[in-house]
């Protein structure tokens, strides 16, 4: 391809692109929004994803003594714990701690604490990690046999939820993602095939004169481009801005709540979603241009 | 230069435009191609730059079997030809320079020359100096002009022209008839569908007539021969 070829490919792209302002911003917008509403949506997925996850993860026992378990008591638990299969890591969590750490979570509600008084209502407690959230299940029954011990509890119910609710947003987010790649399919091949329409003239003459396809295609392919481009990175800016607003938001009222970081997360979906749009640009003039080149 | 064999095209609703066409056009020739209106000559002239389809039979341009071209080689066949309308199909918000460039930048011509080409082109036309004017501020003889000039601006073999003085004045007509004159002595064949018997019996060149999809008369320095 020569030089004055690429240079009439984009002149040509252009000045399509200005003679149909009006319809080429009104194509950007839409295909902005799109894949605005497309970023959202796999944020959300991602996030609560990366909150199963992290659960899961967190998926530990705490083991509640009685009151009345005496210090020997509480060091035969301990090693009775330490030696049930699956048992990863054995922490006991004295009176103290479990109310410096209730106190530190609860920092600005401090009437909270007031109530409490001079009492500590926290029993001793000992934090289990086991290797896998199965285990629990077979693990939790025994522990509560043991004598010294009142309760012990884990987060599974919570983790359960979770999971189905990532997958019923995976589902839904997958066909979702179709439907809106889909319109903006449309979107881009509509305006293109409005420009192709009011330029029929000049493509048939260019058939006359012996042009090939892919030289009429480019500068329309270049057009899709330019507005699958544009609106993508409309959107991912905006998602960008967006994402890091509500982190803030969220850090100020659930400080312990697992959002992923922006860096390098958002790069990533912004950088994908900018390709997609520009490939959906394309394929959006490619399929509106097949009906026009058959002369 | 062009040769039709057996050439039949029956379209999709049963029209027979063209049966048993045998034809051999050898370079250099200037041939008119004559006829009532339906009688199949603008046919003949699409099935030449493989615009519709033969049904059967066979073209050759210069050698090449049309009908046998792979659809991306069409655009290859076309570039051999340069093909004048009655209604020019020029394109309006162009100069008629960037008119006659076009069909340059078309086939990835240099601009430079591109230039050269499109400058020395329009001179042979008569328009040197309206290179810069819009179709809209010209004549159709003017109109006309640039259009042979796009035609003719990347050296084709064949030139074919579907009544390309059908809408002008018989003086403008002359003139348009003049420049195909010269364009056939520097070496071009052409091939002219035609209503005008004025141009015609004033030619004296080969004519084919054809009527109903077939041809009735094949003559070396031939006269229109209808009544008008």
């Amino acid at each position: 391809m020569s030089f004055s070829t690429k240079w009439y490919y984009l002149r040509e792209t252009f000045k399509s692109l200005k003679r149909n302002s009006l319809m080429s911003i009104a194509s950007v917008s839409t295909v902005a929004l799109s894949i605005l509403v497309l970023g959202l949506f796999l944020t959300m997925v991602l996030n609560v994803n990366n909150l199963a996850q992290y659960l899961e993860n967190q998926v530990q026992v705490t083991v509640y003594m009685e009151d009345s378990a005496t210090a020997v008591q509480r060091r035969q638990t301990e090693q009775q714990l330490k030696i049930m299969p699956g048992v990863m890591e054995v922490k006991g969590v004295t009176k103290e701690q479990a109310l410096a750490n209730f106190k530190k979570r609860l920092r600005e509600q401090q009437k909270l604490l007031d109530a409490l008084g001079e009492e500590n209502p926290f029993p001793y407690s000992f934090e289990i990690k086991v290797d896998k959230p199965e285990r629990i299940q077979q693990i939790v029954p025994k522990i509560e046999q043991m004598p010294g011990v009142e309760t012990a509890k884990f987060g599974q119910e919570v983790v359960e939820h979770i999971f189905q609710l990532t997958r019923i947003l995976r589902i839904g987010g997958i066909l979702l993602i179709v439907m809106l790649a889909i319109a903006t399919l449309f979107i881009i091949s509509n305006t293109i095939r409005l420009t192709v329409f009011a330029r029929r003239r000049e493509v048939s003459i260019m058939k006359y004169v012996g042009a090939t396809n892919w030289f009429i295609r480019w500068p329309f392919l270049l057009e899709g481009m330019i507005m699958g481009f544009v609106g993508a990175l409309v959107a991912a800016v905006s998602l960008f801005k967006i994402y890091d607003a509500v982190q803030e938001k969220i850090y100020a009222t659930l400080a312990f709540f697992p959002l992923l970081p922006s860096w390098p997360f958002m790069g990533y979906l912004c950088a994908g979603l900018v390709a997609v749009g520009t490939i959906i640009g394309a394929a959006g003039s490619g399929i509106s241009l097949r009906k026009f080149l058959d002369v | 230069m062009l040769i039709m064999k057996h050439a039949s095209k029956i379209y999709a609703g049963g029209a027979k435009a063209l049966q048993d066409i045998n034809v051999h056009i050898k370079p250099g020739e200037f041939v008119f191609l004559v006829g009532p209106s339906g009688a199949g000559k603008s046919t003949f002239i699409k099935l030449i730059s493989r615009e519709i389809e033969l049904t059967s039979g066979q073209i050759f341009v210069d050698g090449v079997d049309v009908m046998k071209l792979r659809d991306d080689e069409i655009p290859y066949l076309r570039r051999q030809l340069g093909i004048v309308f009655q209604d020019y199909r020029l394109l309006n918000d162009r100069t008629a320079f960037e008119n006659v460039a076009f069909a340059m930048q078309v086939i990835e011509t240099p601009s430079k020359k591109v230039r050269e080409r499109v400058t020395e082109v329009l001179n042979l036309v008569g328009l040197g100096d309206r290179g810069d004017n819009y179709p809209g501020e010209m004549s159709g003889g003017e109109q006309q002009r640039v259009a042979i000039a796009r035609a003719i601006v990347n050296d084709p073999l064949l030139v074919i022209a579907d009544e390309p003085t059908g809408n002008l004045d018989p003086e403008t007509s002359m003139e348009i008839m003049n420049i195909f004159t010269e364009i056939n002595k520097r070496g071009a064949t052409i091939i002219m569908a035609t209503h005008d018997k004025t141009m015609v019996d004033y030619m004296r060149q080969r004519v084919i007539a054809i009527e109903d999809g077939r041809i009735v008369r094949d003559e070396i320095k031939g006269v229109y021969g209808y009544e008008l």
